[in-house]
């Protein structure tokens, strides 16, 4: 019985990461109630009105970092929440012999999710490989595989260690390096910022995070491809190599002018000067 | 820095600045620069994108661009100030994107099988660089189309890489490699943003 429940609600998290993955979200439309624009750094999560939630399920996607949560007694289309920026503290003792269960709290708009030691979260490895885009023949980084496992932050043996009694307060985690078929246990980082976190992963394991490491690897130009028999074509663009990455997290938002500058510069008087994009379609090839 | 930006940094949050700088070079003997910049591009392809690689052949190709300062002719740049990182990636991205749309992956001159026997020399280069970076850039934040501003930006494009604030490095340039050409049209048409210095 336990076995096909927990075979099912593996089953929901991966099918439900999938969703979330393939296809690219959109928060401004997921997001039930009209909010006022805001400005913070915070990537956009679902909005959820202040509370304590139970949380049902929680699931952690390596790839983006983001957690999707199920949540009890919320407002009817709030139920699923979703951030990837999200503090997580373990319960007191004390809430825990009262009777409190794992729970998102959400104090003005700040989501914190308190956790009991033996939560587990539902973890989801990306395996990623390199494939150039058939469309615009640069390279962009893909995932191929999901590895479901499991992640207890919290777990029985962090409580004695260095960092005591700041596990009652909601902090940032990474969770430990990944590996196949061993469920993670306790984190690989943490910090009161997410950036902390990511650093403290980073001195303890000399790489950055996989929701944080270089994704954005790409080539362009011959280079990328030599000795590729490309047929010529009359075209008036001359020819041209390129490279590049970034560790930066990607909101993935379509609108790109949408958002909030602290300042543009440069050489062109006009602040958005016009953009090349409509070459993309029929010159490439 | 405006109110607001004040208000973002005393609430904690990573100031993150994206610029991308536009060189074009002209002249007979700017071609050899093409050696160079295959040579930092292979590099950082080789090493799959690897940061480090990528930051070192940056301080590369912005030294030989300052070493090439006789041939520079016109410039341009664009960047903004962010204080959403995910937003910052998102700009980023679209640059690259823009980027590599000024040039093809396609063979652009026949330099297999060519009849004539003599190797064109191109008389125009242009090198687009873009980066990421926390903090302030004041060098960069600036209009670069101007010969002691790029000087100023370059070099702090170098002091960047040493600082360790980098979040993401792009560079490209055309024409590809020796033997091809960027000719003046296709200059005004893909670069029309370019700035006479």
């Amino acid at each position: 019985m336990m076995r096909k429940l927990s075979a099912s609600l593996l089953a929901l998290a991966l099918v439900w990461s999938s969703v979330s993955c393939t296809s690219p979200v959109d928060y401004s439309t997921s997001q039930p109630a009209p909010q006022p624009p805001q400005e913070t750094t915070v990537p956009a999560a679902s909005s959820i009105t202040d509370g304590a939630y139970p949380v049902q399920q929680a699931t952690y996607d390596d790839s983006s970092g983001e957690y999707s949560l199920v949540l009890l007694n919320t407002a009817p289309e709030q139920s699923m929440f979703r951030s990837a920026n999200l503090p997580l503290a373990r319960l007191t003792d004390e809430e825990i012999s009262a009777g409190k269960s794992s729970e998102l709290r959400v104090e003005n708009g700040q989501p914190a999710l308190y956790l009991t030691p033996d939560f587990r979260i539902e973890y989801v490895h990306n395996v990623t490989a390199t494939q150039t885009d058939p469309q615009t023949g640069q390279e962009q980084v893909v995932i191929v595989r999901r590895e479901p496992s499991f992640w207890t932050p919290f777990a029985g043996a962090l409580a004695g260690q260095a960092i005591g009694s700041l596990l009652f307060r909601p902090q940032y985690y990474m969770p430990p390096l990944y590996q196949p078929g061993v469920a993670l246990v306790g984190h690989g980082g943490y910090g009161r910022s997410y950036n902390e976190a990511v650093s403290r992963y980073q001195s303890r394991y000399k790489a950055p995070p996989a929701e944080h490491r270089n994704r954005q690897y790409r080539a362009s130009g011959r280079l990328r491809s030599p000795g590729s028999t490309a047929p010529r074509v009359n075209t008036n663009r001359p020819s041209g190599n390129g490279v590049g990455n970034s560790n930066l997290r990607r909101n993935n938002r379509r609108n790109e002018r949408a958002r909030p500058s602290g300042g543009s510069f440069g050489s062109s008087q006009r602040r958005s000067a016009p953009r090349r994009s409509p070459s993309r379609s029929g010159r490439r090839r | 820095m405006s109110l607001r930006d004040r208000f973002s940094q005393i609430s904690g949050q990573t100031r993150f600045v994206v610029c991308r700088i536009f060189v074009h070079l002209s002249g007979r003997e700017v071609a050899p620069l093409l050696g160079v910049l295959n040579q930092a591009v292979r590099e950082a392809i080789n090493s799959e994108g690897d940061m480090q690689v990528l930051g070192n052949q940056l301080v590369q190709v912005c030294e030989s661009l300052l070493e090439y300062e006789t041939f520079w002719q016109s410039a341009a740049n664009e960047g903004d100030v962010l204080w959403d990182e995910g937003d910052a990636g998102d700009y980023v991205n679209e640059l690259f994107t823009d980027s590599a749309a000024r040039y093809g992956s396609e063979i652009g001159s026949d330099s297999n099988g060519n009849e004539n026997f003599a190797i064109p020399v191109t008389q125009n280069v242009v090198v687009m660089l873009t980066v990421a970076s926390e903090g302030e850039v004041p060098e960069l934040e600036t209009n670069l189309a101007d010969v002691t501003a790029l000087k100023a930006g370059l070099k702090a494009l170098v002091n960047l890489n040493y600082r360790g604030t980098l979040r993401a490095i792009q560079m490209h340039f055309s024409p590809a490699q020796l033997g091809d050409e960027l000719t003046s049209d296709q200059l005004i048409e893909n670069f029309p943003e370019l700035i006479p210095l």
